[in-house]
């Protein structure tokens, strides 16, 4: 045995499918190898991660990317220092309405029929979201006014956890939600709503969770968080294979560790069955664009969380860094690190056409 | 001023509002269980909700006032922004708090910080319960290894301790792990 320096990394994750990277890496040895010492912390919400990794309780965690964008601006309390080194999954989520009232005409033809529905309810419906700063909240709202409709006007969005959300919907708190996998098929296989539709068909190949860290951390800590993110690499090369998924899903099963119901994460997992499959490689997952950053930050202003003033670019290239995961990703020989820079120009966004966002715009104005 | 606590542990929260109540100027109000959180804040207007950090609905006090179009004033995430490590301390206890954007810092501060008194105070007795039920397993586990050994290996009990204490002074264990060994049945074994 040879002694070796190793460095205590204490990762958050949440009990979500979205987590198999970090606890593929961490059961599969890839952190050790690596001379990482990772402790893992499951934790109940999303706000518990947000506040330990401000305050430096946790190194590292698993994140919505709107929520890490909205710690950084201070829109839900102190501006914390976070950055994004890498993205961890796409896609996912899924739309879905409850039976009753009709609503399950509204995935028919090429736009929603979400204006003809609402015409039958007497007061605006509630849809429930994981988190108001979750890529749910922000794509339930681009598919409602997608449709015509205006989600502050005609809908109320609460938060409800998404464990909660299928028995929410099931005893009529909710008219529909949209949550992570694997909740949409649970409500389908209970028979208490239907799915409208994959997060997927919205905006194909999106990204999902994304890998924060604090970046005095980050500074402090260069060596360990190369290790980081090369560990996440490999364990996210593995997660996407579906001869992995069986075992992936058990190891998210355990009951001492997140405790999910098997069947129904195997469904969200590559070679899955269910409306959406989570991606954790293909078409380049692990990279943070900046222009997926400014579609969030846009799709958050023209809601009206974000004032006019705030430098959208700025602000995504001050929380999503590239830079720090091109050695890594050079390192595990997937591409020269110069190669990793040029994806930010490969960057798929939703709906060329939506007037409430312009790539081309945005494109231009980050070079 | 209108407190509510969020907090599944009836004990702990009768402890919590027992303090706040000793205030005049204190309302506490409690939410009940099968209602959504959201619903709760929206229909009971507290300034402050003080929350356990347990709770996986904490999430639903994120961003309130854009959730609910019906709520008028800003829920915000209690924050000092001078006092890192009272905030970090609050954290530690598994309590934070949420309050109405216009509520000053100074009335909310001692509030959460009579909060936080009692989580830690919670926190500490479970951590003593946990600690004194491990050490009665690892005495039980010690028992159970003696037995095996003077069984398997004919040995008497002051042998028994010996042996035990003898591997788990070379193998660098408590003796408690090399004892969990032997009932496992890596040890216990004649060799």
């Amino acid at each position: 045995m040879t002694p070796r320096m190793t460095t205590e990394v204490r990762i958050g994750v949440l009990r979500l499918a979205d987590s198999a990277p970090v606890l593929v890496a961490q059961e599969r040895g890839m952190f050790a190898e690596l001379g990482l010492d990772v402790r893992l912390s499951v934790e109940p919400s999303w706000a518990n991660l947000a506040d330990k990794l401000a305050y430096g309780l946790l190194d590292a965690a698993v994140m919505l990317p709107p929520l890490v964008l909205a710690s950084v601006l201070g829109l839900r309390g102190p501006k914390a220092n976070l950055i994004v080194p890498m993205g961890l999954t796409h896609g996912g989520n899924s739309i879905v309405f409850g039976h009753g009232d009709g609503a399950h005409g509204i995935a028919h033809g090429d736009r929603p029929q979400v204006l003809e529905w609402l015409k039958s309810q007497p007061n605006p419906p509630r849809l429930g979201v994981v988190h108001h700063f979750s890529t749910h909240n922000l794509m339930l709202r681009y598919w409602l006014a997608l449709a015509g409709a205006c989600p502050d006007r005609d809908f109320e969005t609460i938060v409800v956890p998404p464990e909660q959300v299928v028995d929410a919907l099931a005893e009529g708190r909710i008219a529909g939600f949209c949550a992570g996998a694997p909740w949409g098929d649970v409500a389908r296989l209970r028979g208490v709503g239907q799915i409208q539709v994959g997060t997927s068909s919205i905006w194909p190949a999106h990204p999902e969770k994304c890998l924060a860290v604090h970046g005095n951390w980050a500074v402090a800590n260069a060596l360990p968080m190369l290790a980081l993110i090369r560990g996440l690499l490999r364990a996210q090369a593995v997660c996407d294979r579906p001869s992995e998924a069986d075992d992936i899903a058990s190891l998210l099963a355990r009951p001492d560790g997140l405790g999910l119901p098997w069947q129904a994460t195997r469904m969200a997992l590559p070679g899955g069955s269910g409306i959406e499959q989570i991606r954790f490689h293909t078409g380049e997952t692990w990279f943070p664009a900046h222009a997926h950053a400014v579609w969030f930050l846009r799709q958050m202003r023209r809601w009206g969380w974000l004032d006019a003033d705030t430098d959208l670019i700025a602000a995504a290239r001050m929380v999503y860094r590239p830079d720090l995961l091109a050695p890594a990703v050079h390192a595990e020989g997937l591409y020269s690190a110069a190669c990793v820079l040029s994806l930010e120009g490969h960057a798929r966004l939703p709906m060329p056409n939506d007037p409430a966002f312009s790539p081309a715009l945005a494109i231009a104005s980050s070079r | 001023m209108r407190i509510l606590l969020a907090d599944d542990n009836a004990e702990r929260a009768r402890a919590v509002a027992h303090v706040l109540a000793a205030d005049p100027g204190l309302v506490v109000l409690h939410h009940r269980q099968t209602d959504l959180l959201a619903d709760a804040v929206i229909a009971l207007k507290p300034d402050i909700v003080l929350v356990d950090m347990a709770r996986p609905d904490r999430d639903a006090l994120e961003g309130i006032r854009q959730v609910t179009n019906r709520q008028d004033r800003p829920v915000v995430l209690f924050v000092d922004e001078d006092d890192p490590s009272f905030m970090e301390e609050a954290i530690m206890a598994g309590v934070s708090s949420y309050n109405v954007l216009d509520v000053p810092l100074r009335d909310v501060k001692p509030i959460l910080r009579a909060a936080m008194a009692l989580f830690q105070r919670h926190q500490q007795e479970r951590d003593r319960l946990h600690k004194a039920e491990s050490r009665l397993l690892e005495r039980e586990t010690v028992d159970r290894a003696k037995a095996i050994l003077i069984r398997d290996r004919r040995l008497n009990e002051p042998e028994a301790y010996g042996w035990l204490r003898r591997q788990a002074m070379t193998r660098g264990l408590r003796i408690a792990e090399v004892a969990k060994d032997v009932v496992r049945g890596k040890e216990g074994s004649p060799a």
